[in-house]
């Protein structure tokens, strides 16, 4: 048996009870942190609270080996961690594709994940949006800026009046996580005087929202890590007030005709 | 005022004026007399004592070179000759003979307008002697003949002079033969004649030489000359008929100055629009225009640095500019300009005008190629290398305190010699080197050692192979690790003239789109194929033949990556890939970036390309040598025996005056040690030649034993991919 179990947004807290439950059940727990991670908690910290060892793999341990983890999972209880979502960005369908050619079975234990704080932090709704992005580092992608798809997308939502999620790019090996100034930075380019609404540290005690122009937001400093991005299409008015009640937005960037 | 001191002034006062300068080569095959003539002419003009002429070797400037009596680096040196009233200077450049330094060749003729070409009369035109003609004709050098070694047609073969002169027509007629071949598309004839004065006859040890005009004026005539050999009474024949003068003769009368060639030579190496205010100053030899400078060789000087030799096309360069090196930003500042009397150089502050060869400091960025100018300009072509490299050896400084500079010894190398290759391993020091052959490996380590003071070790010498692919494969699939993305790949041989043209620098990455179109459609490519390029790697090419994929533009950059590793590295034993025409017929990629970035995309175009280039039944190329030994007939067995015996053939034996001449061709591998192989064999008695003819299919039933030899080297596994089943 295979589960995956998402480990949600922020620290060891952020999984759902029944996650819990199946994880310390489980023989054998693996994770991966390297397509997203738990700002709030170390493994050790995570061993400790769910009472299991757990083995961390890296890319290739995952995507190019990952037969000691479905060899175990055909003897045994296994779980498969990730932060946020095992299914939603980070992708993970391909292993659980895998199990199922051989034959194992699997459960997915959802997790909370960046779409949900999107929604729920800022108060734009979830059928407003439209597809999401990731904005890499620029040395990643091997040009120089912004890649031309992720603006295709960004402008394609914008004309149908639909926001767009900006995920972060994120290089756990080398420690750097992508903060909103830089990506916000890195969108002003193109669009200034846009609003935009910086999330950081969606499920910690003390998340940070804020909506401004991206120049703006540019020139501020939202603190550790994860972060992420949300430049909104259209807004409902009831979007709009959310926005200026809880991400501090300034009056003529929301108002709604 | 000293001698030379007068020289250096002369010499500055015939710079400005271009019809009195000629800018000469002298190329021979090795050992046919070259250095010696050389340093005739030097004497002749004042620079070296007469005496210790043909024993100063006052061009073999580095020290291996004094010592292995060849000829390595193009050495430079101006110098002044009365002829018709009018003195003239001279400035010469003389060229290695070795094959293995075939690159210095034809840098060097970049830089000149007349080319003297040297052949042994005994010996007659050799192989080396078509190779340095051909590089002179084709970069519109006008040639001349000098004739040498006659003394020994005299003294050694006993030959008459009816016997001798069917001798010396034979040469020139098997070098006209060669001129008129290579020169069969052209509408001028450069063949060279007694008669018109382009061939002169003589003797560089024994310092005298006759021509046509130089009989008639001196009255000498070969019965003359054959009966003073005899008598010993060669100093006299020196003073009657000096050699420097009548050779120096035939290259102020015969040659173009800078007036006459520039004309024709630029639009033959310049691409630049040809109606420009610049074109037509570099035509023009226009001394106060912008400055055009074209760097042939980079030498190192203890106390200087680096400096830049070659030719001033246009302006004046000079001390304090500013210019730009293309291929790179920015500027470098001329630090000193001069010109080269003998192994040194003389600094004028007053600069060096257009039409002559100057030696310069301060061009950091430049190499060996480089186009350097006053205002920003298309390049020269680059210069054709023949050859690429066959042979590799690893180095080592012996003491770990020498690794930086060692390093940089290195990278100097390379930077001086383009037909060199120099790969940097930071983590083990144990750097490579790749070069022409075992020679040239040889000297560019001794130069290390002695030069630089660096003692190091050195590895075997490992032979360069190739990977091919011989047939046309499926459509196979390559997968990104996370499975998300797929590329759909096959691959087939390019066709001999497109890897002659690639090779030929007709197509490149950075030409305009609508050229390179037609340059592959020239050389045989179809229209669609050649409408779809994508990329050109080595001599392989990349054709998207794809149509509308989402995303796949800004991909493509990662696909190219893949492919590139996939090439460098290739499925068989990690050898370069050459002559691979790879399509990209299909992609489907992941919507987000981050699940298609380089971990993913790299790795799956790897993956296609090795598993259709395994498809293609990919198999392993040997370079292979021609090679010729000219050898007493007793020995003939013997001296085929060593070709045969190195998985050789032997193509042709015939006969050319009293020697037997062997040809035929061999894998450069085997010929590693032949050397002293063949000096046994022959008792010394033999001359033999090699020169790189490329790569071939290594047999199959050597295939694997290669391959795993290759991959123990390299400490890869020894298992093959299973669909390696072809081998
Ligand atoms: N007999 C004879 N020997 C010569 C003559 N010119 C050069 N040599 C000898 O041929 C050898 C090669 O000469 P060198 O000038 O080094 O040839 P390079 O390799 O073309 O530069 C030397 O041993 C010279 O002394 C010549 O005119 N007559
Ligand atoms: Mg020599």
């Amino acid at each position: 048996m295979l589960d995956f179990i998402g480990l949600g947004l922020y620290d060891e807290r952020s999984i759902t009870v029944e996650g819990h439950e199946a994880l310390s059940e489980c023989d054998r727990a693996f994770a991966e942190f390297y397509t997203s991670k738990l700002a709030g908690a170390t493994v050790e910290e995570l061993e400790e609270y769910h009472d299991v060892d757990i083995e961390v793999r890296d890319r290739a341990g995952v995507e190019q080996e990952p037969e000691p983890i479905l060899d175990a999972a055909e003897g045994g209880e296994v779980a498969f961690l990730t932060a946020g979502d095992t299914m939603i960005s980070t992708t993970h369908v391909d292993l659980r594709l895998r199990a199922h050619e051989r034959g194992i079975d699997t459960r997915v234990f959802h997790g909370v994940t960046a779409q949900s704080a999107a929604s729920g932090l800022t108060g734009l709704q979830n059928y407003r949006f439209g597809k999401s992005v990731t904005l890499p580092f620029p040395y990643a992608h091997g040009g120089e800026d912004v890649p031309k798809s992720l603006v295709e997308g960004l402008e394609d939502n914008r004309e149908r009046g639909l926001h767009t999620l900006v995920y972060l790019d994120i290089k756990t090996e080398r420690e750097e996580y992508m903060s909103a100034d830089v990506a916000a930075g890195m969108l002003a380019e193109g669009w200034a005087d846009e609003l935009a609404v910086a999330v950081a540290r969606a499920g910690s005690p003390e998340p940070i929202v804020a909506a401004d122009r991206l120049s703006t937001l540019a020139e501020r400093e939202f603190g550790d890590p994860l972060h992420l991005l949300v430049v909104p299409g259209d807004l409902h008015h009831l979007e709009a007030e959310a926005l200026k009640a809880f991400g501090g937005a300034p009056a003529e960037l929301v108002a709604v005709e | 005022m000293g001698r030379r001191k007068k020289i250096v002034q002369e010499c500055e006062r015939l710079m400005d004026k271009p019809e009195n300068i000629r800018n000469i080569a002298i190329a021979a095959h090795v050992d046919h007399g070259k250095t010696t003539l050389s340093d005739n002419l030097l004497a002749g003009a004042g620079m070296i004592s007469d005496e210790t002429a043909g024993q100063q070797l006052a061009m073999d400037t580095e020290e291996d070179e004094q010592e292995r009596g060849i000829t390595i680096d193009a050495a430079n040196v101006s110098m002044t000759h009365e002829w018709n009233d009018k003195n003239h200077l001279i400035n010469l450049i003389d060229t290695p003979g070795h094959v293995d330094f075939g690159g210095d060749v034809t840098r060097a003729m970049r830089a000149v307008d007349g080319a003297l070409v040297v052949v042994d009369a005994v010996e007659g035109a050799m192989p080396q002697t078509e190779t340095v003609l051909r590089q002179a004709l084709r970069e519109g050098v006008k040639p001349a003949l000098f004739i040498n070694k006659v003394d020994r047609l005299i003294n050694e073969l006993q030959e008459g002079p009816e016997e001798m002169q069917r001798r010396l027509l034979d040469v020139i007629d098997d070098v006209n033969e060669l001129i008129r071949g290579m020169l069969e598309e052209e509408d001028y004839d450069w063949s060279v004649s007694v008669e018109d004065g382009t061939v002169a006859f003589g003797s560089a040890l024994y310092k005298w030489g006759v021509s046509m005009p130089s009989m008639e004026e001196t009255g000498i005539s070969f019965g003359d000359i054959i009966e003073m050999e005899r008598n010993d009474e060669r100093q006299e024949l020196h003073e009657r008929t000096p050699l420097s003068d009548v050779v120096l003769d035939m290259v102020a009368e015969h040659f173009p100055n800078p007036l006459q060639a520039q004309p024709s030579r630029v639009p033959r190496i310049w691409r630049g629009d040809a109606e420009s205010d610049l074109a037509h100053q570099m035509r023009d030899v226009e001394d106060e225009g912008d400055v055009v400078f074209m760097v042939t060789d980079i030498g190192m000087d203890p106390h200087a640095g680096e400096i830049a030799t070659g030719r001033v096309f246009s302006g004046t360069i000079k001390k304090g500019q500013e210019l730009f090196v293309s291929g790179t930003a920015g500027k470098n500042r001329v630090q000193s300009v001069g010109i080269f009397m003998g192994g040194e150089r003389e600094e004028l502050d007053r600069g060096v005008p257009a039409g002559n060869i100057a030696a310069v400091t301060g061009l950091r960025d430049a190499i060996a190629g480089s186009t350097v100018s006053s205002v920003e300009m298309t390049p020269f072509e680059s210069i054709e290398h023949i050859s690429e490299p066959v042979i590799t050896k690893s180095v080592e400084a012996k003491s770990m305190d020498d690794l930086p500079k060692l390093i940089q010894t290195l990278q100097q190398v390379a930077k001086e010699d383009p037909t060199i290759r120099v790969e940097i391993n930071e983590d083990t020091g144990e750097h490579l080197i790749s070069g022409q052959g075992e020679l040239h490996l040889e000297v560019i380590t001794t130069r290390i050692e002695k030069n630089q003071g660096i003692p190091v070790k050195t590895g075997e010498p490992i032979v360069v192979y190739r990977e091919a692919p011989q047939g046309a494969s499926r459509e196979v699939e390559g997968v990104s690790p996370n499975r998300h993305n797929k590329f759909y790949i096959s691959v087939e041989p390019l066709s001999q003239d497109i890897v002659d043209a690639i090779q030929l620098g007709e197509i490149s990455n950075d030409m305009p789109e609508l050229e390179r179109r037609e340059a592959l459609q020239e050389a045989g490519m179809d229209k669609d194929t050649s409408q779809n390029f994508e990329h050109l790697f080595g001599t392989n090419i990349l054709i998207d033949d794809t149509k509308g994929i989402q995303h796949l533009n800004e991909t493509m950059e990662l696909v190219i990556e893949g492919m590139e590793e996939a090439l460098n590295d290739g499925p068989l034993a990690a050898e370069p890939v050459q002559g691979a025409l790879l399509r990209l017929h299909d992609a489907r990629l992941h919507e987000d970036t981050i699940h298609r970035g380089p971990a993913q995309v790299i790795p799956a175009a790897r993956e296609a390309v090795h598993r259709a280039l395994i498809d293609s039944e990919v198999r392993l190329m040997e370079p292979i040598q021609d090679v010729r030994i000219d050898v007493p007939s007793e020995y003939m067995g013997s001296a085929s025996g060593e070709i045969q015996g190195r998985r050789g053939r032997v193509d042709d034996m015939f006969q050319e005056g009293d020697l037997m001449v062997i040809e035929g061709i061999a894998p450069v591998e085997e010929m590693i040690g032949f050397s002293s192989d063949i000096r046994s064999a022959t008792e010394g008695r033999a001359s033999w030649n090699t020169e790189n003819a490329g790569f071939r299919v290594l047999v199959d039933n050597l295939q694997r034993e290669k391959i795993g030899e290759i991959r123990e080297r390299k400490g890869m596994k020894q298992e093959l991919s299973p669909a390696i089943d072809y081998i």
